[in-house]
Formats: C-alpha cells, structure tokens, sequence
C-alpha cells in the first residue's frame, strides 16, 4: 500500500548571507511516523525545522505539508501543525490554563470547544495542579510540558518538536520521551529533532543524519545500525605510536573501523566477531558493547576537528 | 477529514485576540495604569493649564487653559500611544519570543503588528477620553466637537503606537529607545504648537515643524474645541495625518516581520 506522504521537500534550501544552513535537501515523511532529524549543533536542523513551521522562508526548493504549498498556502498549513520551537515562548504574564486559552483563541477555536480541549490536554501533560500557576514560577519540564500541550490544541496532523528534551533534568526528559513513546501511535505524524541517540533510537520509526545542511543517512534507526555498523563495537585505547601497527592489522583482517582521537572503535558484524578481534590485539584496554544510533552518526558525520576539545 | 474541514479564522479576528491578549493584561493591572494614563496629564493640567496659565491673561485669543488643554490631550495621548508600542512591545518580541510563538498559529505577523498597534491607540484615546471627560465636569469641553476630536486624536494615536513599533523592530536593547524618545518624543511635545502657538518659533522652524506629525494633531483637536476649523485645512491636517499613519504602519509591519520571518 503506498503510504500517504504528508511532508515532501523538493531541493530546499537556506542560506544566510554566503552560508548554506540547509542545501538543496530532498526529504519525505509519512503519514503515521514518528521522525527524527538528528546532527551536530550547526547542522541545519533548526533551521530545516523553522522551514517545516513557516519561521524561516525558503531561499530555493519547494515544500509541501498536507500536500500544500507552504509559500502559497501559509496559514492553511499552520492550522494543520503544531509546533513546539525551541524556545517555548510561553506566555509569562498568564497562568497556564490562560495560557492554552490565549494560544485556543490564536488559532480561532471555538470557545465552547477550547475549554473541553484544555481540560483533556491539562490531563493528558499531567499539568492540573499546575493550571492556575503563572508560567514564570514552573520548572523547566512544566513549562516544556505546557509547551507540548500548546502544541497540540488544534488537534494537528504534524507535530513538530524542535529539540523538546534539550535543557531538562534526566526525570524531566524521560518523562517527555516516555510520554511521546505512549502517544505517539495516536498523535499522526511526528517529526522530532534531537541530540539523545539512544532515545532516538526507541523512539522514531525513521531517522535522517544532518550535517552541513544535507541529509548523509536515512532509514529506520535499527537497520541502519546494522546495515552501517553491525552488531557489536570494540572500542580500543591506543596510544599514538601503536596507531598504524593495529590498523594494519585489522585491515588486513577484514574489519571495519574508525578512529576517533585515541580510540579504534571497530565494527563487527555479529558478536562471534569479538572474539577474534581480542585476539588480534592481545592485551590492550579495550570494551565491547552492542552498537548504536550513535556509532551510526559517527560514521557518516564523521569526527570533525570542531569536535576536538583545543 | 477533519483537517479538510478546518475554517482559518478571519483576518480581523487575529488582530482582535492580539488586542485582546493586552486588554486582559491591562484589566489585571488596571489601576496602575490609571495613574499613568489618567493621573499624570490631570497633573499636568493642574500645574501647567491652571497654576501657569492663571499668569497668562490669554494665548491667541481665548484662555491659556483652553489654549493648552487640547494640546495635553494630543500630547499625553502621544506619549502612551508610542511608550506602549516601543517598551511595551519590546520584550514580546526579544526576550520573551512571543510574537515568534504567536505567528506559530494561524495569527500572521501582519496580524500581530496591527492588534498591537491598534491597543497602544486604544490606551492612548483612553486617556484623552478619560481626561477629556473629567475636563468636561469643569466645562472645558465642547461636548459636539469632543467627539471628531477623539477621533483624529485615535488616528493620531494609532500614528505614534506604529512608530513605537517601528522603534521596536530597529533598537538592541531597551537603552535604545531613549535616542527617539529625546530627540523626536519630546521635542515634539514642546514644540509643535502645543505649550505656544507655532507663531513664537523661529521662520524657518515653523515650517518645519510640519514634517512631525504632531503638530497636525495639535492643530486639528485645537480648532475643533475652539470651533474654529475649516474644511479646507481640516482635510489637509487630516490626510497628512492618514499619510504618515500609513507609512509608518507599512514600515513596521514589514520590518517586524522580516524578524519573525527570516
């Protein structure tokens, strides 16, 4: 069955003065799943975000959600989606029940309507102790919650997160992805950006890696893991000089690896690789652990020197 | 579907909720701002219209309180008009992004700018209504010709609540306003025709101070309380008046949106 595609860009792109935030990008997302961009600070997903929600007009390409035109049909498109930016941009000088209700009254819901909207989705972020407090006074996972709340007033096909769980304590951040991993096969469509691999990986049915402004790898998050990486990483702990000796060796083995500083993290296909890999090496420091999301990023984002510490 | 079904909300109705969102703010901290609106030009009045104008036998024909009080309208009305629209405004759309949140609905920034223009006029007539009708109690107010006063004072407060705006979307920080409100704000207040007649001035300044928009307020709320407006003049006063508003109005539209949208 072919699936309904719900955001499509053809060739989109930003440049602020001579630099290309986003570059000439080709991307589809689905009716129904959970998506996330995911890349290095500057990559140009905010900006690739900011796109999708009408805040940063298109240098070239084109792009349709719901299958309008976001130039043509702005305001169409922004009755169909929600947004949580990465600022929440709440409203400081009203409690959060108002809040929702001044936010009801923007899109032009129907008052009748907003007050049962409210109650459920005060309910649902489990902000109802919290509904009469000024948003100036709430911890940062409140105000994020009330921030999702906001976001899905209009009952939107699209929910756009821009980084949701950057800047909150560890409770506060598993209770915003355990929320969205219990929710999200009734929310529609969801497009996500992150910096946590891990709960990527949990999370999202598909993945697109940034860097400089174009999308390196895409694809569900554990096939790409094991088309990309396989099933295990050693890591080992290698001083300088020892570098090229143990490389050669595992190259002349077979094996795929990467050097990040100090360390060789190599790829095995299956665990019964490790053993052999050991072997190779002798009685070096190394650790083995089942691969990731976040090997994947290495590997197609490269290490780049911004990443060394100076 | 239901997302096929969804009726955008009308133009109008953007502008009023962002109207509405100030007035709920202002109900909350109604009375400090009574002080402000209200207090400060009775203040004025007493002192300048009343304790100076007593040593004043009279100001181009009639008295110096009826010669000053419809230029303390214009001007106070001026002052709140632009202060809310500059300070008020400011950290909505810096510190606190919440126009960039606002435009995240069906509220376009166009939208944004003119319901808030449209309340720091609404404050700004407030007070001029509200001083107006105290004044009356004491029969200084002509009470037919109080009414197109108010609204050419409205207009001209909807005038000053853009260039607040407009001051807004161009200045760093809140410092930044203190520049336009020195060196345009307040000499306006002083000098187009509102303490003295324009007559006073120097030639060459007299003219000049056409080119600022208040002195064409002063001019039509002062002829309307005193009776003495004609056609021709009026409607010269008042297009320019409708001139500028314009300008003024499309400047800092564009401008606030090219920073909401980049």
């Amino acid at each position: 069955m072919e699936r309904r595609v719900i955001v499509e860009a053809k060739g989109l792109t930003k440049k602020y003065g001579d630099r290309l935030a986003v570059d000439k990008l080709q991307l589809e997302v689905y009716q129904g799943e959970c998506f996330g961009i995911l890349g290095p600070n500057g990559a140009g997903k905010s900006t690739l975000m900011k796109m999708l929600y009408g805040s940063s007009a298109l240098s070239a390409g084109e792009l349709f959600i719901s299958g309008l035109n976001t130039k043509a049909n702005p305001r169409e498109v922004k009755a169909r989606i929600g947004v949580l930016p990465q600022d929440e941009g709440l409203d400081l000088e009203f409690t959060v029940r108002d809040n929702l209700l001044l936010y009801s009254r923007y899109h032009g819901i129907d008052a009748n309507v907003a007050v049962s909207r409210i109650e459920d989705l005060l309910k649902l972020m489990r902000l109802e102790d919290s509904s009469e407090q000024y948003v100036g006074v709430l911890s940062g996972g409140l105000k994020r919650r009330l921030g999702i709340a906001r976001a899905l007033l209009n009952y939107p096909d699209l929910l756009l997160m821009d980084e949701p769980t950057t800047g909150l304590d560890p409770q506060a951040r598993l209770w915003i992805w355990n929320f969205l991993k219990k929710v999200k096969s009734e929310m529609g469509t969801i497009i996500i950006t992150t910096h946590y691999m891990e709960e990527a990986e949990q999370i999202c049915d598909r993945v697109a890696i940034m860097n400089r402004g174009q999308i390196l790898a895409i694809g569900n998050p554990r096939e790409m893991i094991k088309e990309k990486i396989g099933s295990n990483v050693v890591e080992i702990q290698l001083a300088k000089h020892e570098l090229q000796y143990y490389l050669t060796r595992l190259s002349s083995q077979g094996f795929q690896y990467q050097v990040i500083r100090d360390q060789v993290n190599v790829y095995l296909a299956n665990s019964a690789q490790v053993q052999s890999v050991l072997s190779l090496v002798g009685n070096l420091q190394v650790t083995t652990r089942p691969s990731s999301l976040s090997d994947v990023f290495l590997k197609v984002a490269g290490h780049d020197l911004r990443d060394e510490p100076s | 579907m239901k997302s096929e079904q969804t009726r955008l909300p009308s133009f109008q109705s953007g502008i009023y909720q962002v109207w509405r969102r100030s007035f709920l703010l202002f109900r909350r901290f109604w009375l400090i701002n009574v002080f402000w609106i209200v207090l400060e030009p009775l203040l004025v009045l007493l002192g300048i219209g009343y304790g100076l104008g007593s040593f004043i036998a009279s100001m181009k024909g009639v008295s110096y309180l009826e010669f000053f009080f419809p230029a303390l309208l214009c001007i106070s009305s001026m002052m709140i008009s632009f202060f809310e629209g500059a300070y008020g405004n400011f950290s909505k759309l810096t510190y606190q992004k919440l126009y960039s949140t606002m435009i995240l609905t069906c509220v376009e920034p166009k939208q944004v700018v003119l319901g808030e223009i449209l309340w720091a006029a609404t404050k700004g007539t407030c007070s001029a209504i509200t001083v107006g009708l105290i004044a009356a109690i004491f029969g200084h107010v002509d009470k037919l010709m109080f009414f197109p006063a108010i609204a050419v004072i409205f207009l001209s407060s909807f005038l000053f609540g853009a260039l607040g705006m407009l001051v807004t979307s161009m200045v760093k920080n809140y410092d930044g306003i203190i520049l336009p409100t020195s060196g345009l704000i307040v000499p306006m207040s002083l000098f187009c025709g509102t303490y003295f007649p324009l007559e006073q001035l120097p030639t060459l300044i007299k003219y000049l101070v056409y080119l600022f928009p208040l002195t064409h307020t002063v001019v039509l709320v002062r002829e309307l309380f005193l009776n003495e407006l004609g056609w021709v003049s009026g409607l010269t006063h008042l297009i320019v008046l409708l001139a500028m508003t314009y300008g003024l109005t499309r400047m800092a539209i564009h401008r606030i949106a090219q920073k909401l949208i980049q």
